[in-house]
């Protein structure tokens, strides 16, 4: 019996069923006791019913909702055709905490950098104090070791993880590409370099991550925990420690502030800013445009699937 | 008229009634007229009294006994006070023209019965004063410093005026006799703080002074003169966030530095460095420069008793950082990763300066071709 079949058997004929079962099963029993044991299976059949009712309208209006929003946004940006999910959920929490850290840390370490500056002491003052600042900076940084911890157990335990890391690493095409990218803007080549899921560009920023992280929270663990340092080291790998924690921090400030928002936010294409790092998903038109051998790579699969499914 | 009036008393009487005038009158009438009556009554006075005899009677009434050289008295507590003064006390001071009574005021007989009240300096050294005295409010300044707190709680050990700046043999402050001259001041405090000029005198500081260097500070020259408040106080010169902008006043200064072969490089990576930063951000608990150096018993790093000789690093940063070791001291202190003094650092901080400088660069360059493109193909479209 299939489920449009079952939707549209009547309530008469659910009940004559169970009504014939139940004769069938009470039939050596005395009256009072088959009258008994009828009502009871009835109540449960009805509650059981009822439950199975609410589920699937619950997941019915969902899916409804689902459904009614992507025909309004197709409505609304009809060139962007349809939506495709690049970024899991895993991987959208752990850039979360990552920027998140990385604000809290930039925010309550420039004015240690730059003392003088004429913002330096109200925003020291936010916070209620020297003390205060340092204490939220710890957070940051405690935050930030624990993105890494977790980025690192992603890559290795999860099938996105493995597959974005291999394709993260840094080939010859990508040499290529920028060449034949800058020859592009240049207007010496007519075509924009087709990428795939990570241009160059990705690929820069992703490693770059990866330097700035080892720098920072290497040398920063040495300065969280001078005394105990010292005790270990002499005092001037403490001064390299401290050397390298400030310089590698403006680094990584002017690369995040200037590099990252430009190509991800600020570039005219997305200006003024994207939200693919809330729900991680890309248009058509977009992938397109930015990573046409990955939008391939989709079709090709979506192709070989449905004769898979057609074999079936 | 004027030929006839000696020039001792004169000047004396009419700069006294003149004074008086001062003080009552508040308005041009009022002085014009207390000038006339000062007038009237300086007349009468040459009538009725001689003044020379008077005046040199005075002088001789009160050395009469204080003339004595073994005229002392003996103390409820036993301690001998020598009140042994002559004509010649005030001899070379400022207050030279001056007589017994114009600061003993309150001696009306002779001989007095009591001991006379401690003389108040202000009775002339206050703002606007006639007499000519310096007016200056540093006396303002000294009711509310610690000193004049104690004084005004009855503190009788406190230090007044005269405790300082001595009593019959004031000379000015630029007189290098001056109890309060650089050369002299920490052994006038140190009468009452005599552990801490034991310590001074032994410090760089104080064998500086003690050699005759100007530049040298001495105890007004990093705690004040007049507004002198305890270490603990936030309005103090030496509170703990206070004490690093003190000592940059001297330390700082190239042109000072140089003559004694004294870097300045320590003042400016000190307020770079974290304890620096967090000391000029209100933390009272972070390293200052007294922490490590000392306050009174400052050293050359050299000297083996310094708080910073490589031997005593330990024990120095230890107060703050528990556990301290001669790791502590392995490396140059007042790092400056700009100088090539400081080795490693200094090519530690190269790297990261051309890293940043070609990384940014390129990005920017970028950017830039990328946005070149986009507005090329955008009017190449039009």
């Amino acid at each position: 019996m299939s489920v449009d079949e079952k939707k549209t058997i009547p309530q008469q004929e659910i009940d004559r069923e169970v009504e014939e079962a139940i004769s069938t099963e009470t039939a050596g029993l005395d009256p009072e006791k088959a009258t008994e044991i009828r009502e009871k299976i009835r109540k449960r059949v009805r509650e059981e019913m009822e439950r199975e009712m609410r589920l699937r309208t619950a997941a019915e209006r969902r899916d409804e909702e689902r459904r009614r929003r992507e025909e309004r946004r197709k409505e609304k940006h009809h060139e962007e055709g349809e939506m495709f999910q690049r970024f899991n959920r895993n991987f959208r929490f752990q850039h979360m905490v990552m920027f998140t850290s990385v604000i809290l840390l930039i925010i309550t370490g420039m004015p240690i950098k730059f003392p003088n500056f004429i913002l330096s002491r109200l925003v020291i003052n936010l916070w209620g104090g020297i003390n205060n600042s340092t204490l939220v900076h710890r957070i940051g940084a405690g935050m930030l070791i624990y993105f890494m911890v977790h980025h690192l157990f992603y890559t290795i335990l999860s099938r996105d993880g493995r597959r974005d890391f291999l394709l993260l690493i840094p080939m010859p095409k990508d040499l290529k590409d920028a060449v034949q990218n800058v020859r592009f803007f240049l207007g010496k080549e007519g075509e924009k370099p087709k990428f795939g899921r990570f241009s160059y560009i990705e690929k820069f920023d992703y490693w770059a991550v990866y330097w700035g992280c080892i720098i920072m929270i290497g040398s920063g663990a040495l300065l969280w925990g001078e005394s105990i340092a010292l005790k270990y080291m002499p005092k001037f790998v403490l001064d390299i420690a401290h050397e390298a924690h400030s310089d590698e921090a403006m680094l990584a400030t002017l690369a995040i502030v200037i590099w990252h928002f430009y190509n991800v936010h600020f570039n005219p294409e997305r200006f003024p800013g994207t939200l693919m790092w809330w729900h991680g998903q890309i248009s058509e038109h977009e992938i397109k445009e930015e990573h046409p051998l990955e939008y391939d790579e989709i079709m090709a699969k979506r192709k070989q699937q449905a004769a898979a499914e057609g074999t079936n | 008229m004027s030929t006839a009036v000696p020039s001792v008393a004169a000047p004396c009487i009419h700069t006294r009634l003149h004074r008086l005038a001062t003080n009552l009158g508040e308005k041009c009438g009022f002085k014009s007229l207390f000038a006339v009556i000062a007038a009237a009554i300086l007349g009468i006075g040459l009538l009725s009294f001689p003044p020379p005899a008077e005046a040199r009677i005075s002088l001789e009434k009160c050395t009469l006994c204080h003339g004595k050289s073994e005229f002392r008295k003996v103390l409820v507590d036993g301690k001998i006070r020598d009140i042994f003064v002559t004509a010649d006390s005030l001899k070379g001071s400022v207050h030279e023209k001056k007589t017994c009574v114009d600061c003993h005021f309150d001696v009306s007989e002779i001989p007095h019965r009591v001991r006379p009240r401690r003389v108040t300096c202000t009775h002339c050294h206050y703002k606007g004063n006639a007499e000519g005295a310096p007016q200056w409010d540093g006396y303002l300044a000294y009711f509310d410093s610690v000193h004049g707190k104690a004084i005004a709680q009855g503190n009788v050990k406190a230090p007044m005026c005269q405790d300082c700046h001595g009593s019959h043999a004031i000379v000015k402050t630029k007189n290098d006799k001056s109890a309060v001259a650089q050369q002299h001041v920490a052994e006038t405090c140190g009468r009452c703080h005599i552990e801490i000029y034991a310590k001074y005198r032994t410090s760089i500081h104080g064998v500086a002074v003690s050699k005759g260097i100007k530049e040298a500070p001495s105890c007004t020259g990093c705690h004040g003169e007049h507004t002198i408040y305890g270490p603990k106080d936030p309005k103090s010169t030496v509170y703990a966030t206070h004490v690093a902008d003190q000592c940059s006043k001297c330390h700082a200064s190239v042109s000072i530095m140089s003559k004694f072969g004294i870097e300045t490089e320590q003042v400016h990576t000190y307020k770079e460095s974290f304890h620096g930063v967090a000391n000029q951000f209100g933390s009272r608990t972070v390293a200052n420069c007294s922490s490590c150096h000392g306050t009174h018993d400052i050293r050359p790093a050299a000297d083996p008793l310094s708080s910073v000789n490589p031997q005593n690093v330990p024990k120095t940063c230890g107060k703050c950082h528990p556990g301290a070791n001669p790791n502590f001291a392995v490396g140059k202190m007042h790092i400056d990763a700009k100088k090539k003094e400081a080795g490693i650092v200094y090519y530690v901080a190269s790297f990261f300066k051309y890293l940043t400088i070609g990384t940014m660069l390129a990005l920017i360059a970028h950017i830039a071709l990328d946005m070149y493109g986009r507005s090329k193909r955008l009017r190449g479209g039009k």
